[in-house]
């Protein structure tokens, strides 16, 4: 489970001296400390609050009579509606970091309308709530000072604009640098990734070129002293002009693939629908709440698994197929499935302050219910991972396991063997099988119709 | 020019001045969007720049 400190406080919120979230008997709470009061007093008496709760761009809280961690700080305590699934801004396609950065944006025109402003512009602060990018930080609004200019400039273009600029204009993969820079990209290092070309872009000469190199300049230079202001007009147009030029950045997954991911699979269409029924028929059985599909591709399994009722997240390794998943969520307004991007062979690291500020893939888990579908043979073939290690890794994180083994004899497999050495004696159906009696009881083997496939269901022992 | 309170991250000496120099100009982008929707509204045109609600994430 997610990482916690003794008292229950949560290593993710200790930056703003607002107030922290902590854990107690399993219910998350979060701490607004006295120094937040009038900024509090004034998100919910303004009725920002109200307005932002409903546009859906603000988790909604209630205010409980908890016991606070630290009485002495303490002016309230707020239950936040619980958050199904925590995902980081390197786990998520373009489609979704855009998303998420418009959200920002247009949190903050709402606040300037009511006098208020956000003192921050994480991207951590924003995650996916039924399947629309939210902010999770009620205490990220300050009253709004005519005359200031915004102080989350430069995290809002090191969290959103740079990674997006990066991953339309240069490459979609890019987006794996927020992985190494906790705090957003650099725009020194941004500036000098993007092509030349964008130095002809408004936006991105200013907010970027001119950002980086005035950061540079500047740099702890004491500019208090100096008699300039920015009128609320100039904000508005400082956040419009970054709307404007995030909307203008855009990317099309490329390659011929797109949007015909099963039309070159293996599978005939018999194959495919009793694969689906069988996975249709054990989620409905077992009721999981939480479902990983890894491996999800753009989502078909997912949404069959989803319909149990469970909440998916729907991870792949292809930045593609997350974001054709994630337009899918989008335009049939899908609530309980989360594509996101995932290299099971390199999972998410617990990264940040002593490694606990955002946690690894594994410590949001366990999943009730985790599907591996057409995936082993990718994970013992192409990547040598012994078959006991990978039921080692599937036991970890969930506690049912469907999972699709793929016998060396199915044309993916002879793909994957025809430029390399076959060192995999043991990948055989029996070999599978004794592997995953280690960890689980096999509770189901179905060979699928028309296929070289069985499909298994698992349970960890 | 300070800010009241300070904030708890630093937002940065250059970032600061990017914003103050170029304030003037997004100002200005402002005040010329909202004076041309006035002169499509004259003529009936919807303006879609006054983007109050549900604008979000579209």
């Amino acid at each position: 489970m997610t990482t916690q400190q003794n008292n229950g406080q949560i290593p993710a919120s200790f930056r703003d001296p607002s107030g922290f979230l902590f854990s107690r008997g399993g219910v998350l709470y979060r701490q607004v400390n006295r120094v937040y009061s009038e900024d509090y007093k004034r998100l919910i008496d303004s009725g920002l609050y109200e307005r932002l709760v409903k546009a859906g761009l603000l988790i909604p809280h209630t205010e409980v009579d908890q016991p606070p961690i630290e009485s002495d700080s303490s002016f309230k305590i707020i239950q936040p509606e619980r958050v199904p699934f925590i995902s980081y801004p390197y786990e998520w396609s373009f489609g979704q970091l855009k998303d998420a950065a418009l959200a920002t944006l247009s949190i903050q025109k709402r606040s300037l309308k009511a006098g208020m402003s956000l003192k921050d512009a994480s991207a951590y602060n924003i995650q996916f709530v039924r399947g629309k990018a939210t902010l999770i930080d009620t205490l990220s609004f300050e009253a709004y000072r005519e005359g200031q200019p915004w102080v989350a400039y430069k995290q809002f273009c090191q969290h959103f604009l740079a990674p997006l600029a990066l991953m339309a204009l240069k490459d979609v993969r890019l987006n794996q640098l927020l992985r190494v820079y906790i705090d957003g990209v650099p725009l020194d290092l941004a500036s000098g990734l993007l092509p030349a070309r964008t130095k002809f872009n408004f936006g991105l000469v200013t907010h970027i070129h001119i950002h980086a190199g005035a950061q540079k300049r500047y740099a702890g230079e004491d500019v208090r002293s100096r008699r300039a202001s920015m009128s609320k007009q100039s904000m508005v147009g400082l956040i419009e002009s970054l709307e404007a030029t995030i909307r203008k950045l855009e990317w099309k997954p490329a390659g011929t693939e797109w949007g015909n991911y099963y039309d070159i699979t293996n599978y005939s269409d018999s194959a495919f629908e009793h694969k689906k029924q069988l996975v249709g028929e054990w989620t409905k059985k077992l009721k999981p709440a939480l479902v990983w599909d890894l491996g999800a591709n753009n989502g078909v399994f997912s949404r069959v698994a989803g319909d149990s009722g469970a909440f998916v997240a729907a991870y792949d390794i292809d930045p593609a197929a997350v974001e054709q998943n994630y337009r899918q969520v989008k335009s049939a307004k899908e609530e309980n499935i989360l594509p996101l991007l995932l290299d099971l062979t390199n999972p998410s690291p617990a990264i940040g302050w002593a490694n606990r500020e955002r946690d690894s893939f594994g410590a949001r888990g366990p999943a009730d219910l985790v599907l591996a579908l057409a995936v082993i043979h990718h994970l013992a073939i192409s990547n040598n991972v012994p078959l006991p290690q990978t039921a080692e890794f599937f036991a970890g994180t969930g506690k049912w396991l469907v999972i699709e083994f793929v016998s060396k004899s199915d044309s993916q497999v002879q793909k994957l063997l025809a430029s390399r050495a076959d060192i995999f004696p043991s990948y055989t159906r029996e070999g599978f099988e004794a592997a995953y009696r280690e960890s689980f009881n096999i509770r189901e083997a179905v060979e699928i119709r028309e296929s070289e496939r069985v499909l298994y269901l698992m349970e960890r022992k | 020019m300070h800010f009241t309170p300070l904030p708890y991250l630093d937002p940065g000496s250059g970032s600061f001045l990017v914003q103050l120099a170029i304030a003037a100009l997004l100002g200005l982008g402002v005040a010329f969007r909202a004076s041309w929707g006035k002169i499509k509204g004259w003529f009936g045109i919807k303006s879609k720049t006054d983007e109050d609600d549900d604008d979000s994430a579209k």
